[in-house]
């Protein structure tokens, strides 16, 4: 049985790397006594899989996860047994239960995501603002991504699905797909360069990943 | 408070490794800051990677903190960035569950692993906002304990730690917090608490002791100041291990660390008499935990912490008088769970087959064996029964088992050592590669690594060596240079062995008195610190301390001692006599060996306290 699950990263962890949380996640699901299904061969190791990796750094708020067991849960029962095993800055929100066999991989409907990007300068906020517009406006926003063989420079405003700036706060859905994402850094330098400023300190949340039905950006826990 | 977090926030954005400073792993914090009166800092003197590998650390957070008065909160060594951000910030070294400041916890304590942390020990006091001097301290200041190994010479930090606790610390560790905790209620001042303390057994109160020098600069005279300080300090030993506290949760880091798993402690002393060997002397008696209790903690461990992988952990695991049983006990137990379970370094001489093919079925690390010398003429002198037949036996076995990675440690600079006894280290190395080869190839497992480390003798306190010169830095980097010469030859071999300043150090340190406390201090106000990594470690700063304070340190550790000696460690008793530990080292010169006392007792002490040993006369 394949269960979907979303769960939180507190700002508290936001220093601990993927991999990390990944095993973490893994050793709960031990911690947890439900029915982890084990992949075959020398190493066996948990059947669990993530959506998308959230940079070291970065606190999330809705992380999706997949997780195969070897017998049928509740959901109830599911969330009950994780939440109890694991640790209060990583909690279990909702959980899904994938009943469509066909449903690809998590990574591969990763469309998505909503980012949340507090400015520790709020006056920095105030100015981008203020060039919001003009900076939207323009039909190519070039910036640079960083690949595993280098750099390249792609343009990312079709990547950029919405924006606003409230108070110290910079909203923005951003497109998340393999090879072809904007980052909230890439993102951010843009804009500050947009502005004629040094790019300034940022305290970065995630929040709703979306993967796409009919064409629409849908929530991927709805899919 | 919001504020110092808010640096704290800032800072963690610009150190390597943020996530040794954040806490919230699972299995911490259990408790709140307001529902326990004695607040407990436990300070591992190194990094967060090392502290949280540490076994005694688990111990004793989960007995501190299933105290209803008591709470237990952990702090590391910060690494170099983050304690110049706290030095430039003014950010107090603080708690990793609450971000409380060293200096607000009634009680501090550090434990004492490794003489050349103690640097870290004052520039943890320091970053904490404590005075570093335990004379410089006032009623308001935390009460500094410190335990572990090391405390059984306590003199070289007797200047900055107020109680020092010597042996098994499950049960003086929670009367000394009781009579801090009492002493407090009422209002009792420090000196008054200080005093109370040395009553317990095991306690070691500094300021209540004077030490007088002959004109040599060799000890005259260790004195009581008062009645509550007894002449000697007696160690504590826990008898029953089965009743003896043990976690059954212990926190989970996110972050890799040494060694990352459930630590079972099967066992704790050991019978063999390895004459180098400190810690056989300060753990005995060899004591048991029953195989029904290691399996209940097992099973209790692994379900409050989902680990993949389980040590059995002792000094001389292949000791244990069930091991195969033990072994097969907890597969079943842990089977479904896919529970690796692995043994530290063996002993050659140990009944491992039957262990090591019931460990075969889970996936396969690295064997260690320690030979420590190269020559059966050296195995004697430093009691170290194991021959060449036990090395290659288990080698063999090793390999054919499907294992192809091999670690052998050896030690250069031991007593009496002479060429022949290196050159059987690169003589021992190849012929453990020679093995592996003459296995048929379709049995070989792929990936042979054999890695040969050789560190530099460091002769202990309490052990039949403590009168032993070490050899000088010369003569140990000359003795390297041999043997990496040797083993150059050898495919497949990989040579380690350590830098020779921080072992003369060592030396100096762990047979220290009180005056190497100035030169620690000295050495700290010099920038030193972290000591044990390369990236730090100044061997000239330390002998301008020295230089500086007016000692050599060729005086600590080239000098051989008489007998007649009062050596700085003498009023402690650890249970085995300053006799039999000269009469070990006259075998040694004879090259004779002394059995083990599972065999028959050989009289070292304990069976003066009765009933203590299992195997005493």
């Amino acid at each position: 049985m394949r269960i979907i699950a979303a769960y939180n990263k507190a700002v508290r962890l936001r220093h601990i790397g993927h991999l990390d949380i990944v095993r973490a996640m893994g050793r709960a699901l031990r911690r947890s006594g439900l029915p982890v299904a084990y992949s075959q061969g020398f190493n066996p190791h948990i059947l669990i899989t993530f959506a998308s990796a959230l940079s070291t750094g970065f606190a999330g708020t809705a992380e999706v996860m997949d997780v195969t067991l070897t017998e049928d849960v509740a959901v109830e029962e599911f969330l009950a047994a994780m939440n109890r095993a694991l640790p209060e800055d990583m909690q279990l929100s909702q959980a899904k239960i994938v009943t469509d066999v066909k449903m690809p991989a998590l990574m591969a409907l990763m469309a998505a995501a909503d980012y949340e990007i507090r400015l520790t300068d709020a006056s920095q906020a105030a100015v981008l603002a203020e060039k919001l517009d003009a900076f939207m406006q323009r039909e190519h926003i070039s910036a640079i991504r960083k690949t595993k063989s280098g750099e390249k420079e792609c343009d990312i405003r079709p990547l950029i699905h919405a924006i606003r700036i409230e108070g110290d706060t910079v909203f923005a859905c951003l497109s998340q797909r393999e090879g072809d994402s904007c980052k909230p850094d890439m993102l951010m330098k843009a804009l500050f360069d947009f502005a004629g400023m040094e790019s300034g300190r940022t305290m970065v949340t995630r929040h709703t990943l979306y993967g796409e039905k009919n064409g629409a950006l849908t929530p991927i826990m709805e899919l | 408070m919001t504020n110092m977090n808010d640096k704290i926030e800032a800072m963690l954005e610009k150190v390597q490794k943020a996530s040794r400073y954040t806490g919230g792993e699972m299995n911490t914090a259990i408790k709140a800051w307001k529902d326990a009166e004695l607040h407990f800092a436990f300070c591992f003197p190194d990094t967060y990677e090392v502290a949280m590998s540490h076994l005694g650390m688990k111990i004793l957070y989960g007995l501190i903190n299933d105290q209803p008065y008591s709470l237990c909160e952990r702090v590391c060594m910060p690494w170099i960035d983050m304690k110049e951000l706290m030095e430039n910030e003014d950010v107090p070294l603080f708690s990793l569950e609450s971000r409380t400041p060293l200096c607000d916890f009634e009680v501090v304590g550090f434990t004492l692993q490794y003489e050349m942390s103690y640097t870290n020990i004052l520039a943890m006091l320091k970053l904490g906002r404590i005075p570093l001097g335990r004379e410089e301290r006032g009623e308001n200041d935390p009460i500094v304990v410190a335990g572990g190994p090391c405390a059984f010479n306590p003199e070289p930090i007797s200047d900055f730690i107020d109680a020092f606790m010597i042996g098994d610390g499950e049960e003086v560790m929670l009367e000394l917090n009781e009579v801090i905790r009492d002493g407090r209620r009422e209002g009792a001042s420090r000196a008054e608490i200080l005093r109370r303390l040395a009553h317990l057994r095991g306690v070691y109160v500094p300021s209540l002791y004077e030490v007088d020098y002959n004109e040599d600069g060799t000890i005259a005279a260790h004195r009581p100041l008062c009645e509550d300080a007894p002449e000697k300090v007696l160690r504590c030993i826990v008898t029953d291990m089965d009743s003896a506290y043990y976690p059954t949760s212990i926190p989970v880091p996110y972050t890799e660390i040494i060694h990352d798993r459930i630590m079972l402690e099967i066992m704790r002393g050991c019978t063999r008499g390895c004459r180098f060997c400190q810690a056989g002397i300060l753990y005995r008696p060899v004591r048991e935990r029953s195989l029904e209790r290691l399996v209940y903690l097992a099973k209790e461990l692994e379900k409050n912490t989902g680990y993949e992988e389980i040590s059995l952990s002792s000094l001389s695991s292949g000791d244990y008088s069930c091991l195969p049983e033990l072994i097969r006990a907890l597969m079943k137990e842990l089977e479904k769970q896919r529970v690796k379970i692995s043994l530290p370094s063996l002993r050659l001489d140990s009944v491992l087959k039957d262990s090591l093919e019931e460990t075969q079925k889970t996936k396969k690390t690295s064997l260690t064996f320690a030979p420590e010398a190269g020559s059966q003429r050296l195995r004697d002198i430093i009691n170290k029964g194991v021959t060449e037949a036990d090395l290659m036996e288990k080698v063999s076995d090793a390999f054919a088992g499907g294992w192809s990675s091999i670690k052998l440690y050896f030690m250069i600079g031991l007593p009496m050592e002479n060429e022949e006894d290196l050159d059987g280290i690169a003589d021992l190395a190849q012929k453990t590669i020679a093995q592996y080869f003459a296995l048929p190839k379709v049995q070989r497992a792929k990936g042979l690594r054999v890695v040969c480390s050789a560190s530099s003798f460091v002769p202990k306190p309490f052990t039949p060596f403590q009168w032993a010169p070490q050899d000088t830095r010369d003569t140990l980097m000359e003795k390297q240079s041999h043997l990496r010469d040797k083993m150059k030859g050898i495919k497949g071999v990989t040579f380690n062995y350590h830098e020779s300043g921080l072992s003369f150090l060592e030396a100096c340190v762990s047979r220290g008195d009180r005056r190497i406390g100035r030169v620690i201090r000295r050495a700290f106000e010099k920038g030193c610190y972290l000591d044990g990594w390369t990236e730090l470690f100044s061997y000239d700063k330390w002998l301008e301390a020295f230089a500086e304070e007016g000692l050599d340190p060729a005086f600590y550790a080239h000098r051989e001692r008489g007998r007649d000696e009062v050596l700085p460690w003498d009023f402690v008793d650890c249970g085995i006599t300053k006799q039999f530990l000269w009469h070990e080292k006259e075998k040694a010169e004879r090259g004779e060996i002394t059995k083990d006392c599972r065999l028959g007792c050989n009289g070292c002490g304990m069976q003066r306290m009765k009933g203590v040993c299992s195997f005493c006369g």
